[in-house]
């Protein structure tokens, strides 16, 4: 027989938490999303009919401008070179401080916590100030670099837990059989990590691309990424273009979390957003 | 012969994590100091007084006002978002149902849409003749306070945006909770309440100040949400040093209001990096 939980026999609890709640909660969360997709495939909604009259006529203007074009190359080609610069420069460090001993280990890999201690905006703020002497503001570098900031913590913290959490005896034995370092390292310990590091570059790959404020400071007016674009077109177009266009924006994080989706155990999750 | 071998791991290993922190430090740390380094150089045309951009800002009536609005809607919107995430972290930790399943699914939802489309999103749903106000209508209600364009939407959408990340910290803590001890208060006859305060809530401390801190710091330095959900002024500080930037061409007013909202955000980022270091240190 199952307890109870411990809290059930607080009546006023129990009846927030109730069905009520549940749909309260889920006209909160969804309600926005609905709104928003009925508004991608509107031709004109008028206040107060409950159903708008339906069109794809907005699909064709966003899909032949010209901008947006521009822009979904720029972000498919800043967000993958982003995650890939990180991947490159942070796995191996990941693994330095998941299984080598140095001095200041600790403190250094608490350092990288600081991307996060900072608010954000005033961050970006700060890099612009230092991009202007650096002649980095619009340009390509520059944006990829903005949204390298953005994945430096997945990077090194999802990878560091995933090393950690491998077991030192089957290194240990691949090395007793003769295995190099390297060997051991791309035979035994990278297959075994892959889902980890998988995670790891998905949520950074998110981050980059999803990445809007800095890149609108550092990337304004020649290199303006897919969110940038969404900032002008939610402020002056009317309301379907800028629905189409999150339809647009939302495609490559939902295929690929459909792809990822064996690895994302709550427990990947939780450690890649305590951060 | 063994410290040979150590000396040697240790170059190795500072060595590899050498080049990310490199790019920390060019991008997080460098900004950050020369930030305050151009701030305290005297303004243009001016008389050299030490921190004659800081007296200038704040004298700004206006930005005054924009600093005092930032702070009340990051302590309000924070407050919801966890008054509304605990008892949902609790319920998915305790509670075992079809519902609970469910509710697990739905929460996390907001994780993964970019802020700028949840923005726009919550603008159709509750701007003046968005779909809240025609259902509103359709049941005969046609006066309400304003949802969207002001405080009040800002904070709907930072709720929006920040429940999951509130849920999940909140949530992995209470998982490392140990049923035993539960059970062992309610044996020795705590009520679920005294439950709550004297055992779950303790234990679950450093867990509870790691998500007040982050929501803190991702609120207060927020610019997407009130940059499109927020109203003209006051106006949240993000909003404030993006437009002297980029539209005023005004960086030292700029850069200084960015500074400031590092020294108010000072405090709760130390206690963020030290309530993640000490759950590190336990973990191990």
């Amino acid at each position: 027989m199952t307890r109870a939980p411990w809290f059930w026999a607080v009546g006023a609890l129990r009846r927030v938490v109730g069905i009520g709640a549940l749909l309260a909660l889920a006209a909160f969360i969804l309600g926005p999303l609905a709104t928003l997709l009925v508004w991608a495939f509107a031709g004109t909604w008028l206040f107060p009919n409950l159903v708008p009259d339906f069109s794809l006529k907005w699909w064709v203007y966003v899909l032949s401008n010209a901008d947006v074009g521009k822009s979904i190359r720029m972000s498919f080609l800043s967000a993958p070179t982003a995650t890939l610069i990180s991947a490159v420069i942070c796995i191996p460090a990941a693994y330095a401080f998941a299984r080598l001993e140095f001095p200041g280990r600790r403190v250094l890999l608490l350092s990288f916590l600081s991307a996060n201690a900072f608010p954000k905006i005033g961050l970006y703020v700060s890099i612009a100030t230092l991009f202007y002497r650096l002649d980095l503001m619009d340009t390509f570098a520059g944006v990829v670099l903005i949204q390298i900031v953005n994945t430096l913590l997945f990077m090194i913290w999802i990878p560091t837990g995933t090393f950690r959490g491998i077991n030192v005896n089957l290194e240990e034995a691949a090395r007793d059989a003769g295995a190099g370092p390297l060997r051991t390292f791309f035979q035994i310990t990278l297959p075994i990590a892959l889902p980890g590091l998988i995670v790891a570059a998905l949520f950074a790959f998110i981050a980059a691309f999803d990445e809007a404020q800095g890149s609108l400071i550092v990337g304004t007016p020649n290199h303006i990424t897919m969110p940038v674009m969404m900032y002008a077109l939610v402020l002056g177009y009317p309301q379907p273009v800028g629905a189409v266009f999150s339809v647009l924006l939302s495609l490559p994080s939902v295929i690929l979390l459909l792809l990822a989706q064996r690895y994302l155990r709550a427990g990947y999750l939780a450690a890649g957003y305590s951060l | 012969m063994r410290v040979h071998r150590l000396s040697k791991q240790g170059a190795l290993g500072l060595a590899l994590v050498l080049p990310p922190l490199l790019v920390l430090g060019f991008l997080v740390i460098l900004p950050a100091i020369t930030a305050v380094v151009e701030t305290l150089k005297p303004p243009v045309g001016i008389e050299a007084a030490p921190f004659a951009n800081y007296t200038q800002v704040l004298g700004t009536r206006i930005l005054r006002s924009d600093i005092v609005f930032t702070v009340v809607v990051t302590l309000v919107a924070v407050a919801v978002v966890f008054l509304l995430s605990y008892p949902l972290a609790l319920y998915l930790r305790f509670v075992r149902t079809r519902s609970t399943a469910l509710l697990g699914v739905l929460f996390m939802v907001p994780l993964f849409v970019p802020v700028v489309i949840a923005s726009f999103a919550m603008i159709t749903f509750l701007v003046g003749h968005g779909l809240v106000s025609t259902l509103l209508y359709h049941v005969g209600i046609d006066q309400f306070p304003r949802l969207m364009y002001n405080a009040t939407g800002i904070v709907l959408t930072e709720v929006w945006v920040s429940i999951p990340f509130a849920v999940l910290i909140l949530g992995a803590g209470l998982q490392a909770i140990d049923d035993a001890l539960i059970d062992s208060a309610r044996d020795v006859g705590a009520g679920p309440l005294r439950t709550f305060f004297a055992v779950i809530l303790p234990l679950n401390a450093t867990p509870t100040m790691i998500t007040l801190t982050l929501l803190f710091i991702s609120i207060f330095g927020s610019f997407t949400i009130p940059y499109l959900v927020g109203g003209n002024a006051p106006q949240m500080l993000g909003v404030t040093m993006t437009a002297y930037l980029t539209q005023y061409l005004r960086r030292a007013e700029s850069v200084t209001l960015a500074v400031i909202a590092f020294i108010l955000a000072s405090v709760v980022g130390v206690i963020y990096v030290a309530s993640v270091s000490r759950r590190e240190r336990a973990a191990r």
